[in-house]
């Protein structure tokens, strides 16, 4: 009987994807996730309120935003950046406290950008946490991550 | 507003060889011998991802057979995929958001949005 180690038949309930193409530039898009200001201006469901935020937008740094709903109860979300590569890369954790303050499942977000020449396409995956972190995905991403950020610096040294 | 047992569906799915072999009994019904097969494992060791597996509600295994075999539970798979699916609203409306914001941004009202 062949069982693939990661069962195709489970993906689906393991993970979002979502795509969606933005009419604006790259960096510009990797600025809007990456910078406060901005990401203020945006973030969080059509008539929810931002009353409290702040990130520290690096690899360990960990972000928390506190946001009312019309019905004025308060949601509160956090996690911390695993992965920033600057303009095409931003991976963080996850976290939604229930109304008492009780963190619930932990998720992984990764959001990438892909210039489509003016264009920007985003795709945003989101899973949780535990289901595809395992020690060694962690490594093989830190060690990618670290070798993609030193090439780019390297690219605007230049 | 979070069922308590997504942490324990998650972490339950956290395990690859667990994953596999509900994989496989997403094909039908097994006994511990037969799931056992795939893997270089020892039935003790495939009984004990069973049991977690089980606390999970991720599995049932038939009481009056003398195998007990174990049939796959789909409810708290669907809860979880629910649960993410949830997201996918949330995220739509922020995009639709930053969409407008973009707009904004761009059409020159503000000098930060150009950028290189």
């Amino acid at each position: 009987m062949a069982v693939t180690a990661d069962g195709a038949v489970l993906s689906a309930e393991r993970e979002l994807v979502i795509t969606r193409i933005f009419d604006a530039p790259r960096r510009l898009l990797f600025k809007m996730w990456t910078e406060p200001e901005h990401l203020e201006r945006w973030w969080g469901p059509a008539g929810f309120t931002m009353i409290f935020s702040r990130m520290d937008v690096r690899r360990g740094g960990a972000w928390t935003r506190s946001m009312q709903a019309p019905d004025g109860s308060v949601i509160r979300k956090h996690g911390v950046y695993r992965e920033i590569v600057p303009p095409e890369r931003s991976v963080f954790t996850y976290v939604t406290d229930d109304p008492e303050g009780n963190p619930g499942p932990e998720t992984l977000v990764t959001v990438s950008f892909v210039d489509l020449g003016g264009k920007t396409r985003l795709t945003l995956h989101q899973a949780p946490f535990q289901a595809v972190a395992t020690r060694d995905d962690h490594l093989r991403g830190w060690t990618g991550a670290l070798e993609r950020f030193a090439e780019y610096l390297a690219a605007s040294a230049v | 507003m979070f069922p308590d047992h997504l942490s324990t569906t998650y972490a339950a799915l956290a395990d690859p060889t667990r994953r596999a072999i509900l994989a496989r009994l997403a094909a039908g019904e097994a006994t511990v011998g037969e799931l056992a097969e795939p893997f270089a494992m020892s039935l003790p060791a495939v009984s004990k991802h069973l049991k977690v597996l089980e606390r999970a509600g991720l599995i049932a295994r038939r009481r009056k057979a003398q195998c007990r075999p174990c049939r796959i539970e789909a409810q708290p798979l669907k809860d979880a995929a629910q649960w993410l699916e949830h997201y996918r609203q949330l995220w739509d409306e922020s995009f639709d958001r930053l969409d407008a914001y973009l707009g904004e941004l761009q059409s020159g009202k503000t000098q930060d949005g150009r950028n290189r």
